[in-house]
């Protein structure tokens, strides 16, 4: 997914970018793509608007470019570009997620038919996830996305490290909660 | 230990910190906090599974496409600004030029046209002479916000 840059080659891509370079830009767009889109895609689960959105983080990245000062490193600049398009949006919860409440008793894991309840339960997480306040939502895709480092995470959402931690703790335990009423 | 106590502890525990001994105890005689830690447990697989999405085809593609748009926008504004400037700056020949023919004697105007000229722009100056002060200070407001905005836009779009 993301590709890791030493920092000399980071500043020379900024700086290529800064002075028109398309080339440079495009090849900045090939390297964080992937996170980018990822991180928008988990988040909005309408895929014409996730590329819409993924696209016009990228947009803002190029205008925002000479502003970049290189205090962070470039793609947490990015990732916090996208974290705020992200949280920005305005939130909407699928009519069908209340499907799955219901009474009953709470479902048991590691029976038999593992790969059945795996399947289950990935749909009610995804559900669940959507009722998520914006922040919890983006720590969990963040946390979860191959290539995010937890400084990263961190220094996108501009939250201390131990602060990072609790909040995802609160976010799972939220997201638990639900599973075990709500999402049953 | 009270089940509450171990629900605080149970996303800890998932990530591998290593719990107090009473929860070992309390574990072992509660199904209900077994089955929130077997959740917790399965929920971090299952979000670790997790496919990523991945851009479509073409997407890089767009956004340089994108990229070129927002320039050319950017270009036509640099170049209304100019084409507005070069048209100022003309007219302020043009007039020069006429001020200058005047004073010199090589162009004439008969009384009776400045006259006329004179009675038609009159009221239209002496209105603008009256508001000139609030429109003044309106320009420079507005022109203060426009100024504020561009940076406080160019900031805040990050």
């Amino acid at each position: 997914m993301m590709l890791e840059m030493d920092s000399t080659s980071e500043h020379e891509l900024v700086e290529r970018c800064r002075e028109g370079d398309e080339q440079a830009f495009r090849e900045l767009v090939e390297r964080y793509k992937g996170l980018v889109f990822a991180l928008v895609a988990r988040s909005i689960s309408d895929p014409a608007r996730a590329e819409d959105m993924a696209q016009e983080v990228f947009l803002r990245v190029h205008r925002g470019l000479p502003y970049f000062r290189g205090e962070s490193r470039l793609s947490t600049w990015i990732y916090r570009v996208a974290v705020n398009l992200v949280l920005a949006q305005p939130r909407t919860v699928p009519t069908e997620s209340l499907e799955g409440s219901g009474e009953g008793p709470p479902r048991e894991f590691g029976t038999a038919d593992r790969s059945f309840e795996d399947l289950a339960l990935r749909d009610r997480m995804e559900k669940a996830i959507r009722r998520l306040p914006a922040q919890y939502r983006v720590l969990i895709h963040g946390h979860y996305m191959k290539g995010l480092q937890y400084e990263e995470l961190a220094a996108a959402l501009d939250l201390p490290m131990g602060t990072v931690k609790t909040h995802l703790h609160r976010a799972k335990r939220q997201l638990r909660k639900l599973l075990e009423t709500e999402f049953r | 230990m009270t089940c509450d106590q171990l629900d605080e502890l149970i996303e800890a525990i998932t990530d591998g910190e290593s719990p107090p001994e009473e929860c070992e105890a309390h574990l072992a005689s509660c199904p209900r906090c077994t089955a929130s830690l077997a959740l917790a447990r399965a929920l971090d697989r299952t979000l670790l599974a997790r496919e990523v999405p991945a851009p479509p085809p073409g997407f890089t593609a767009r956004v340089m496409q994108g990229v070129g748009q927002e320039r050319w926008r950017a270009e036509q504004i640099v170049d209304a600004g100019f084409n507005i400037a070069i048209a100022f700056g003309v007219a302020l020949i043009a007039l020069g030029a006429v001020a200058l023919a005047f004073s010199f004697g090589w162009l004439t105007v008969d009384r009776p046209t400045i006259e006329a000229l004179g009675a038609a722009v009159q009221p239209w100056l002496s209105s603008l002479a009256d508001d000139l002060r609030t429109v003044g200070l309106a320009a420079m407001l507005l022109t203060s916000a426009l100024a504020v905005w561009w940076w406080v836009e160019g900031e805040s779009s990050l």
